[in-house]
């Protein structure tokens, strides 16, 4: 009996909040506005990449396909999203047309659920047109020009070096300073381990001329006989050393003992790429190796070339298949929805409180300033920091990245474009804080506004 | 009359002060309103502009707070979902969504209620029937006019077939004819055991429907009672008396003063101008009272009397 009093409060309550949607999606459907969105977002996806001029390479259009085209979309869409969203409680008691839903027995947790869904639902249409459409030509410049196997979009398991964290790292950096009376006066303990996990974070290490360095592996996914490896290697050269440069990768398997090595003459370019079947290594197991080590010996000459500079946790992984490219493509659609998401919320939550024009002014303020702030908390040196008419817009910038730091740190676009598969964690992460836990607290306090806010005027 | 007398709208002390963005004072629309509505009564709530029954319904409704004082609505705070279940409200303005057709608007309501997609079809179908929309059922409201637009904001309040319905001027904006059956409505829901709050600046309207009435001004109830009680003169009688000749009268009137000594006045009683408009323009108003029976349930039948009182008909004592 409760079981079915609760099945008939349940269903009610998701007929209410489908009312909701439903009203929502037919607003926006029959607006002029959304069929200007639509025009622009075809424009991005259909004119922009001719548009744009590449480097003639594969590689350039497809960087312009997936990372022009897709941002330029997401960008519109972000911004269509948060006013919209600005716009649906705040346009409805502007005209008092609120009147009418709320006297009726619906709660104000199912309203702005409506609402959400609504805007998530329209997101998902555009994002998967908008996705379909950059595929679609991804396709067909690459049956138009035949593009060569290797040139071909990826999706791509992602090993970085088994290295202490960068927290470990700042830590025990920490520890010997400490030890050695080295510690600079006048910060904290915390400011120091901030500032030496975000340099442990970026550091560049050396490969001098003549120098060797080795790193290991644990594979995710093991590799199985008749896949390949990748290795990859980013270095951060001077323009004019790069072609005296020269070097030996060596990649071999720790489980079978087996070796492969590459020998890199004269390389021109910043990044270095190369691909080994998984047949060199040996008799492989039928469940596949996991554990591999990749060593660079610098073999140029010392009196001619400079030292290799590298950000190990960063610019040194191994990459392994990953599934196909189009799911890929749908991943990263997954966590753009899910930003998009976390802004309809917000947006909401503005529209509760304000009048549309002071909603969407706010909105679009605290968006500048998200990206500003990311951006200084970037760039500004501690002593910057310190100097008082500095002091407030970093504790600014400090407290907006900290807000925001988990929602924004997913980057499908570099994912997409580096071939690298955007994995569960990202994805669970990405979804989680922006399409749940944020949108709830939001939701929450929405919700208590919306209750007490009187709906109607004197009029 | 109606059997029971428990009250369904309870007001004590109810205070409402309007305040600018600075939290200061502004207004003072609603100054310690006490009223009692009773089940299945209909009741009207009037006063000139800005005399607080607009507020009045907001608070009732839960879309203002009141500043001080209680209000239950069918036993509930204001703001209970259970009681809001069973009220049908019409404001003053109909504020419809003009995008939607009248079809869409009365399917989103019902499923705020909600209704089942079949439970939906079928009250939006006797709904569009009974307000006689049937034929613009798929054109936007926002081509609509006022009487139009109000019918539809009249069919969203019954959706839910409500115990309590407020209608905050429901006669603006319709003819005559669209009027006379918003009364017929009126009555005939009250008939049906329906509780009807209703406020209006046409006085005979609230004449012809409302059992009782309140008066506010400035906020302050200035009276309140039965308007048989309200509008009676204890000095005067008065008799109507059929097909009599000039002669008669004379003689009658003759008889009279003398019997009394006072002064005997004799008058020919006219319709109304709204029966004359009906009579003339009479169309098909009588069907469409009785096309609202079916929606309002077995038990209501068609109004047993003429439903269109003279107003010079006075009760006799």
């Amino acid at each position: 009996m409760p079981s079915k009093l609760l099945h008939r409060f349940f269903a009610a309550s998701a007929r209410r909040i489908g009312g909701v949607t439903v009203l929502a999606v037919r607003a926006a459907l029959r607006t002029r506005t959304v069929a200007a969105l639509l025009v622009l977002l075809a424009a991005c996806v259909l004119v922009l990449p001719g548009v744009v001029k590449g480097d003639g390479t594969p590689e350039g259009e497809l960087h312009i396909l997936l990372t022009y085209t897709l941002s330029f979309a997401f960008g519109i869409l972000c911004l269509a999203t948060l006013w919209a969203a600005c716009a649906l409680f705040a346009a409805e008691i502007d005209s008092a047309r609120i009147q009418l839903s709320a006297v009726k027995p619906v709660r104000a947790v199912e309203f702005w659920v409506g609402k959400w869904l609504a805007l998530l639902v329209m997101n998902a249409v555009a994002l998967l047109v908008v996705y379909a459409g950059v595929y679609a030509q991804v396709h067909w410049r690459m049956c138009r020009d035949g593009w060569e196997v290797i040139e071909r979009p990826v999706s791509r398991h992602v090993a970085r070096p088994l290295l202490p964290t960068p927290r470990e790292e700042a830590r025990e950096i920490f520890a010997d300073l400490q030890a050695r009376d080295q510690l600079p006066s006048g910060y904290s303990e915390r400011t120091i381990l901030r500032v030496l996990e975000q340099k442990a974070h970026e550091k560049y290490s050396e490969i001098p001329p003549g120098g060797r360095q080795a790193w290991r592996f644990q594979l995710r996914r093991p590799l199985h006989i008749g896949e390949v490896i990748a290795a990859r290697m980013r270095f951060e050269t001077e323009y004019n050393t790069r072609t005296q440069v020269s070097g030996i990768c060596r990649l071999s398997c720790v489980e079978t003992g087996r070796a492969v090595e590459v020998p890199l003459d004269d390389f021109t370019l910043k990044e270095i790429e190369f691909v080994v079947d998984a047949r060199a290594f040996g008799q492989i197991p039928t469940e596949g190796v996991r554990a591999f080590e990749l060593s660079f010996m610098h073999t140029s000459d010392p009196k001619r070339a400079a030292g290799l500079l590298l950000r190990f946790r960063k610019d040194v992984a191994l990459l392994t298949p990953g599934g196909s490219f189009w799911m890929n493509m749908l991943r990263a659609a997954a966590v753009h929805w899910s930003v998009l998401a976390l802004l309809a919320a917000f947006g909401l939550a503005l529209s509760v409180c304000f009048s549309l024009p002071v909603a969407a002014f706010v909105a679009t303020m605290l968006l500048v300033l998200t990206m500003v702030g990311n951006s200084v908390v970037q760039v500004v040196s501690e002593e910057d920091a310190q100097k008082w008419r500095n002091r407030a817009g970093v504790l600014v910038s400090r407290v907006v990245h900290s807000a925001t730091r988990r929602a924004l740190q997913a980057k499908p676009l570099a994912a997409l474009t580096n071939g690298e598969r955007i994995d569960t964690d990202m994805l669970r992460t990405s979804l989680g804080w922006n399409a749940l836990l944020f949108p709830l607290l939001l939701a929450a306090a929405s919700c208590a506004v919306l209750r007490r806010r009187e709906l109607a005027d004197t009029e | 009359m109606p059997a029971s007398k428990s009250p369904v709208i309870e007001t004590r002390g109810l205070r409402k002060v309007f305040r600018d963005f600075w939290r200061r004072p502004t207004v003072e629309a609603v100054k310690g309103l006490d009223l009692t509505i009773n089940d299945g009564e209909v009741f009207g709530l009037l006063g000139p502009n800005g005399s607080g029954k607009s507020t009045t319904i907001k608070m009732l409704l839960g879309l203002l707070r009141p500043t001080a004082g209680t209000i239950r609505v069918l036993g509930s705070a204001p703001d209970d979902t259970h009681a809001k279940a069973c009220i049908g409200y019409l404001p003053e303005v109909s504020h419809l969504h003009t995008f939607l057709t009248p079809r869409e608007t009365l399917m989103y309501y019902a499923s705020l209620f909600g209704l089942s997609r079949a439970q939906a079809v079928q009250r939006t179908r006797e709904l569009l029937a009974m307000v006689d929309l049937e034929h613009a059922a798929d054109r936007a409201v926002g081509g609509f006019s006022k009487g139009m637009a109000r019918r539809v904001g009249l069919a969203q309040a019954l959706v839910n077939a409500p115990r309590l319905l407020i209608l905050d001027e429901p006669t603006s904006g319709l003819d005559p004819i669209g009027s006379r059956e918003v009364k017929d409505l009126v009555c005939a829901l009250a008939k049906g055991g329906v509780t009807v709050l209703m406020t209006s600046h046409l006085l005979a309207d609230v004449e012809d429907v409302c059992d009782r009435v309140a008066i506010l001004d400035r906020g302050v109830l200035c009276a309140e009672g039965k308007i048989a009680d309200l509008l009676r003169q204890p000095d005067a009688v008065r008799f109507e008396v059929e097909g009599l000749d000039e002669p008669d009268a004379a003689a009658v009137r003759a008889e009279l003063e003398a019997r009394t000594g006072r002064r005997v006045r004799q008058e020919y009683p006219a319709m109304s101008l709204e029966r004359y408009f009906l009579q003339v323009v009479a169309r098909d108003g009588q069907q469409r009272t009785f096309a609202m029976a079916p929606f309002l349930g077995a038990t209501l039948s068609a109004p047993e009397t003429d439903p269109t009182p003279t107003s010079n008909s006075l009760p006799m004592t």
